[in-house]
């Protein structure tokens, strides 16, 4: 396959469609939140893609997957620390343990 | 001048009235004193002001001041006036002048006895100020130059004989006794009501002055006009104690006996017939008008007069003739000589009063109010008192030229004119009068005169305020009847038939009571049918208390249940019901499941981006 922007695009939206399936799908909190991880990629796939072939400023694009990096890292600091509280709580990363909200 | 007896004639209740509710406890002791002195001031003022008209000079005078004007063309487009003024004010005339002369001497001479016949009350302060707010409300009505300030002191006449019936309210027969007259009052009054509100639309005044039979034919057509006249005789009909409203009045015997004496003779019932006087040109307008009115009179002075005869309970005697002589006045309304039934209540006023006080002397003395216990116990020792009653019963039955003669004679003579059959009934009542008048005076006057030792000795100041009032009731019964006799004019015929029916009608009681042991004998062995009907009052409170319990109570329930189920379940239960379940089916979404939650976010994001691609394509 040529290097077009489609092909960035489909790799793209099949990394998002992986991370949603694994967001709505999976039970397990910390698979939940590489699904994340993986719909946060599929995003700066994007930006890259679309910086790469349509935009005359080269660094724009990578400067927002910066960003989007360094806000997956904090991201992933704070989720897993709730994570390891949870299981510190309830002995359990399942997501189906944490029900307490229920109305 | 005028003005100022009116306004002070008008006052002096009311002034009475507030001056005893603002008394100090300790000082309650002269709210009779006040109760006296304001009414004397009142019947001095008419006095005077009927001095100074004598023979109607200066009359009529009226002092009005416009009081709401309304114009509503948004409301009623094709109303013929074009705005309404609604008066208050003063009219006087020959026919109020004598009203109010009555009117306030009756009510001074039942104050003054009503401080022998109250003398041991403990609430005195408290029957004082509301006789005077009666006679308050009965000037108002009588001195009121249109029919909205009458139908107004009309009600407070109402609410204040509900106050004085009811006086001893402990007592259950008495509580339900003011309760049965305000009811059956207001019944009556809604039409009254509603006669003034066609009147004003229809008409545009309520004044007196401009009420007169032309001018309303003029306007009206006849239909409306019968309707406006039946629906204003309604309220008449229940203030003037007409059939079938007529049960209140003897309940109305519950409460103190003076007040019996006002209730019959000035005030409440009186304001029904000067009604019918006041604003005749109102009935006489409608030829229909005068005959329904014609026939409930008829109807209730032969209910009034049958059901006399039988009753044991003095008050009650007198009761039942007040509603028959009340019937006769309406009759004579009703054959179109308003001036004869007018007539006859100024004199009955007088003369009734007499007998009620005075059947207030024998209650007073012998604490009983059946008959035939009084003339055990020796009702004929009271010389006074039985001559006062003699002579009012007299009067009562027409014997001339006592005052019951001259106004009865007038009326039966109007009523002749007009209609035989009628006539008959009205002679047949004047039978049965004389019939139950010398029956209940037979009664009480049997037995021996026998030597009692006094159950108490009574201070002059009692003895005064007993005697006086019926000597000057009794003068002035006289005298009415000879200021009314210019009307009056000489018929041999008419005498010779009252005469023959007061012969018949008393032989017949002489007759059979005779000797009242052995009729009290005869009235305890068995009753004959015609007794058992009279003695349920023609069935007539039992057929009302059919309509009230059972078809009142029906309809009650029945509304109940409505209430309950349509309103209550279906309306108000059910709406509240079902958003109660509308919450229920949300709150199953939030079933604390994350990813359900996101499931639900994403889909809902999904469905609005392509709603806006949907939407938005094409347009930049």
């Amino acid at each position: 396959m040529s290097q077009s922007l489609q092909s960035y695009l489909v790799i793209s939206s099949a990394l998002f469609a992986i991370g949603v399936f694994g967001l709505l799908g999976r039970r397990n909190l910390v698979a939940v939140l590489i699904s994340l991880e993986l719909i946060l990629n599929s995003a700066s796939l994007n930006f890259l893609a679309f910086n790469k072939f349509s935009l005359p400023d080269k660094s724009l694009g990578q400067v927002f997957v910066i960003f989007i990096i360094a806000l997956a890292a904090a991201e992933v600091c704070v989720a897993l620390s709730l994570i390891l509280l949870l299981y510190r709580k309830k002995d359990s990363i399942n997501v189906e343990d944490a029900k307490e909200l229920r109305g | 001048m005028d003005l100022a007896l009116l306004w002070t004639i008008q006052l002096s209740g009311l002034a009475a009235f507030l001056l005893i509710q603002l008394l100090p406890r300790s000082a309650k002791k002269i709210a009779p004193a006040i109760g006296i002195a304001l009414s004397f001031l009142a019947a001095a003022a008419s006095a005077k002001l009927l001095l100074d008209h004598a023979n109607g000079f200066g009359l009529p005078v009226q002092f009005s001041h416009p009081w709401l004007a309304v114009s509503d063309r948004a409301v009623w487009p094709n109303i013929p006036v074009e705005r309404y003024a609604l008066f208050v004010g003063f009219l006087l005339d020959p026919l109020n002048l004598t009203m109010i002369t009555l009117v306030t001497s009756i009510s001074f001479f039942v104050q003054l006895f009503s401080f022998y016949y109250m003398n041991e009350d403990r609430s005195r302060a408290r029957y004082f100020g509301f006789l005077s707010f009666f006679s308050f409300s009965m000037t108002g009505l009588v001195l009121s130059n249109n029919l909205l300030q009458t139908f107004l002191f009309w009600e407070l006449v109402g609410l204040t004989s509900y106050l004085l019936i009811g006086f001893w309210y402990e007592k259950e027969s008495a509580a339900t006794a003011a309760r049965k007259a305000f009811v059956v009052n207001r019944l009556a009054d809604l039409g009254f009501y509603l006669g003034i509100i066609l009147v004003l639309i229809l008409f545009g005044s309520l004044n007196f002055t401009d009420l007169k039979s032309q001018a309303l034919a003029q306007v009206l057509p006849p239909a409306t006009l019968t309707l406006v006249g039946v629906l204003v005789f309604l309220g008449v009909m229940g203030k003037s104690a007409q059939f079938p409203f007529h049960v209140w009045l003897p309940d109305a015997m519950e409460g103190p006996t003076p007040v019996s004496a006002l209730i019959h003779s000035a005030t409440m019932v009186a304001a029904g017939v000067f009604l019918l006087h006041r604003a005749f040109d109102l009935f006489s307008a409608s030829a229909t008008t005068l005959l329904v009115i014609l026939s409930v009179g008829c109807l209730t002075a032969l209910t009034g007069a049958a059901l006399a005869t039988i009753q044991r309970d003095m008050k009650r005697i007198l009761a039942y003739s007040t509603v028959s002589q009340l019937g006769l006045m309406t009759m004579a309304v009703g054959a179109g000589s308003s001036t004869a039934g007018f007539f006859h209540l100024s004199t009955h006023a007088y003369f009734k009063s007499l007998l009620f006080l005075t059947s207030g002397v024998f209650i007073h003395r012998f604490h009983t109010n059946d008959i035939w216990e009084i003339g055990q116990k020796g009702g004929k020792n009271d010389r006074l008192a039985i001559g006062f009653l003699a002579f009012g019963l007299l009067s009562l039955s027409g014997l001339p030229p006592l005052a019951g003669f001259f106004s009865k004679d007038l009326i039966l003579e109007a009523i002749k004119e007009k209609n035989l059959f009628f006539y008959s009934g009205a002679l047949f009542v004047s039978f049965l009068t004389a019939y139950y008048s010398f029956r209940m005076f037979l009664v009480i006057a049997r037995g021996r005169i026998r030597r009692e030792e006094r159950p108490h000795a009574e201070s002059r100041a009692l003895k005064i305020s007993r005697n006086v009032p019926l000597l000057c009731l009794a003068t002035l019964s006289l005298v009415a009847a000879f200021l009314g006799m210019p009307s009056f004019h000489f018929n041999f015929e008419m005498l010779l038939t009252t005469a023959a029916i007061l012969v018949s009608g008393g032989g017949l009681a002489i007759l059979r009571f005779r000797d009242p042991e052995a009729a009290e004998q005869k009235l305890l062995a068995g009753k004959t049918f015609m007794q058992k009907i009279l003695e349920r009052k023609f069935f007539i409170d039992d057929a009302y208390e059919f309509l009230v319990k059972k078809v009142g109570l029906a309809i009650a329930h029945a509304l109940n249940r409505f209430d309950r189920t349509v309103i209550n379940g279906l309306m108000v239960n059910e709406t509240s019901f079902s958003v109660m379940r509308l919450g229920r089916l949300a709150a199953l979404l939030q079933n604390g499941a994350l990813q359900d939650y996101l499931a639900w976010a994403m889909t809902g994001g999904v469905l609005i981006l392509f709603a806006f691609l949907h939407f938005y394509r094409g347009t930049p």
